[in-house]
């Protein structure tokens, strides 16, 4: 945001200096011709439009100032020097008393606005100078056209640049993010994951209530992992998110041991989300049905344009029509939460179990089919 | 009695060096050397002739991943075995791209430490879940590469080690693997053997193939 901010004020301290050049065309134009029905009204005018040029340039200087009743206001004044030259000059007049002057507030709407804005005013002033005139010749015509067209134009340029000055603050943001986060990481590694990781493995040879100790040393540890764990960002396309890193997270539940392929494995994020949540279920049910510290793995192979998750406990198995039980009583357990969510992906949930341990393997398109 | 497996212990946390050596000269292994940093561990290894490094890959310069290489050229007969945290896997990768035969991550219990250094020396090698998962996407990864040059079949991986691949990362043991497989647990290591293979074969050649690319040759 603030770097879009930054791009605008650069522009419009240019639009000052184009501000000044313009103003230049009315004064030494009329100055030259002063054809003139009204003369003293018509330098009037010339006078209000140098005024406001020198205001404009005060007024666009802050951004808090650059309100759209600001806009209105100068588009309204280019479109009434318009409107007031054929009183003026008389109806027979050939150039407009502003002249290019009208090109400050065009380009003023196509910075603030966009292309849209740049199109909006430009066609206002080019089909006003139109109606003001009597006889209009190919050069009217002409004049329109250029005036719709470099509206949009500077608009479109504008835009942009703010959305390229944006994405590389955004781009600096994150380096700058994931440096902190190395460092961290480093920091980290070298001190408090040695000595919980140390914590864990003696207290589990000591036992009692050591063992307890080192048992909560391990889940801090692996938490604290997960916390630190440094992952190239998945492809910065808004709405994507990185699903090896996000079932990296449930490595810190008890008992729960996650492979993965090296690196980011970019999937949309709110199927990351469902992904996750499906595995997440069937953690919990091996948990339910297995036991609290039940060991269980959970293993993601990227496939290139989809993705193959399996999830295996040793447990006694789930005995024969129990799942079809739970469904037809209404129950939303197994069905529901991991088949339900992997169909709703496209995808595919499989279940294989038997005496010797379950296993659930789920395969998920990574783009809607 | 044979001799005692001669094992070497590279960690620069002391208190980790100190207990990694205590558990193991317990077990009845003879730690002829140990060190802080990449630099001692190369100078210390070729008096010291370990049968064994058991080495942390996060240690000051040079690289545990460049010790591994270093120590592997020095004496192609000795084993690595990666003692190292869960969160460094690309590490991991390059480290058994370079040679390593053995991956164990420190939350590992003093049984299973002592079972793997046991297991390296004897010539198998030691997967975690997290290395098979590793060393597969790094195949996936490398069929997907499309600019490259196609793989040749020597480096591309069976069916069968894929199958036993995919096993390994969902937790089951070689035994396991080898009952359900119904194959010898010694054919089931071969397996996991000739994977680690061609990782290093496949990383050799990228290394020449790139040498060759920057003029190197």
């Amino acid at each position: 945001m603030r770097a879009a901010l930054e791009v605008e004020s650069r522009m419009f301290r240019a639009l000052a200096y184009l501000r000044l050049a313009l103003v230049t065309w009315p004064v030494v134009a009329n100055a030259v011709r002063h054809t003139f029905d009204h003369p003293v009204a018509a330098w009037c005018c010339v006078g209000l439009m140098v005024v406001w040029t020198f205001v404009a340039i005060w007024l666009y200087a802050a951004p808090e100032r650059r309100l759209p009743a600001l806009l209105v206001v100068d588009l309204g004044l280019a479109v009434a020097m318009l409107v007031a030259s054929p009183i003026f000059k008389g109806p027979w007049y050939h150039a407009t008393l502003p002249g290019y002057w009208i090109i400050g507030a065009l380009v003023a709407w196509a910075i603030r606005f966009g292309w849209t804005g740049g199109l909006f005013a430009g066609t206002l002033l080019g089909v006003v100078d139109l109606l003001c005139r009597s006889t209009v010749v190919g050069t009217d015509w002409g004049n329109l056209f250029l005036l719709m067209l470099s509206g949009a134009v500077v608009g479109f340029l504008c835009g942009s640049l703010q959305v390229m000055a944006a994405e590389r603050d955004r781009a600096q943001h994150e380096l700058a993010v994931a440096a902190e986060r190395a460092r961290l990481a480093r920091a980290v590694h070298d001190g408090v994951l040695q000595v919980l990781a140390l914590v864990q493995r003696r207290g589990a040879e000591l036992g009692g209530d050591a063992a307890e100790l080192g048992r909560l040393a391990g889940e801090q540890e692996e938490s604290l992992r997960a916390l630190i764990r440094t992952r190239r960002p998945a492809a910065s396309a808004a709405g994507s998110a990185d699903l090896a890193a996000a079932l990296h997270g449930l490595s810190g539940r008890p008992g729960v041991e996650v492979a993965l392929p090296a690196g980011a494995v970019a999937m949309g994020a709110e199927r990351v989300g469902e992904v996750v949540a499906a595995v997440g279920a069937c953690l919990d049910n091996v948990r339910t049905h297995v036991g609290a510290d039940a060991r269980a793995w959970v293993f993601l192979e990227d496939l290139g344009d989809a993705v193959e998750l399996s999830v295996r406990d040793e447990g006694p198995g789930i005995p024969e029509g129990r799942l079809a039980a739970a469904d037809a009583e209404g129950r939303l357990g197994v069905s529901g939460s991991i088949q339900g969510r992997i169909a709703d992906l496209g995808g595919e949930a499989r279940l294989r179990t038997g005496p010797s341990g379950t296993e659930w393997e789920l395969v998920v398109p990574k783009e809607q089919p | 009695m044979t001799d005692p497996i001669r094992v070497m212990v590279v960690d620069d946390h002391p208190m980790w060096r100190d207990a990694v050596e205590r558990d193991l000269s317990a077990a009845g292994f003879e730690v002829v050397a140990t060190a802080a940093n990449g630099t001692d561990a190369v100078n210390r290894f070729p008096a010291a002739r370990p049968n064994v490094v058991v080495l942390d890959l996060q240690i000051p310069e040079p690289s545990g991943v460049e010790v591994t290489a270093t120590v592997l050229q020095h004496d192609p007969s000795a084993r690595v075995l990666i003692l190292s945290a869960s969160g460094e896997q690309d590490d991991v990768l390059e480290a058994v791209k370079a040679g390593a035969t053995g991956y164990l991550v420190k939350s590992a219990s003093r049984e299973e430490l002592i079972e793997a250094v046991r297991r390296v020396a004897a010539g198998d090698s030691v997967f975690t879940p997290g290395l098979a998962a590793l060393v597969l996407g790094e195949f996936r990864r490398m069929d997907r590469e499309k600019d490259a040059p196609a793989t040749p079949p020597g480096e591309r991986l069976t069916a069968r080690e894929i199958e036993i691949l995919k096993m390994v990362a969902k937790g089951m043991g070689s035994h396991q693997i080898a009952e359900v497989l119904v194959l010898s647990h010694r054919t089931v290591q071969n397996h996991t053997q000739n994977v680690l293979r061609k990782l290093q074969l496949h990383n050799r050649v990228e290394l020449t193939r790139y040498a060759i690319e920057q003029g190197l040759d």
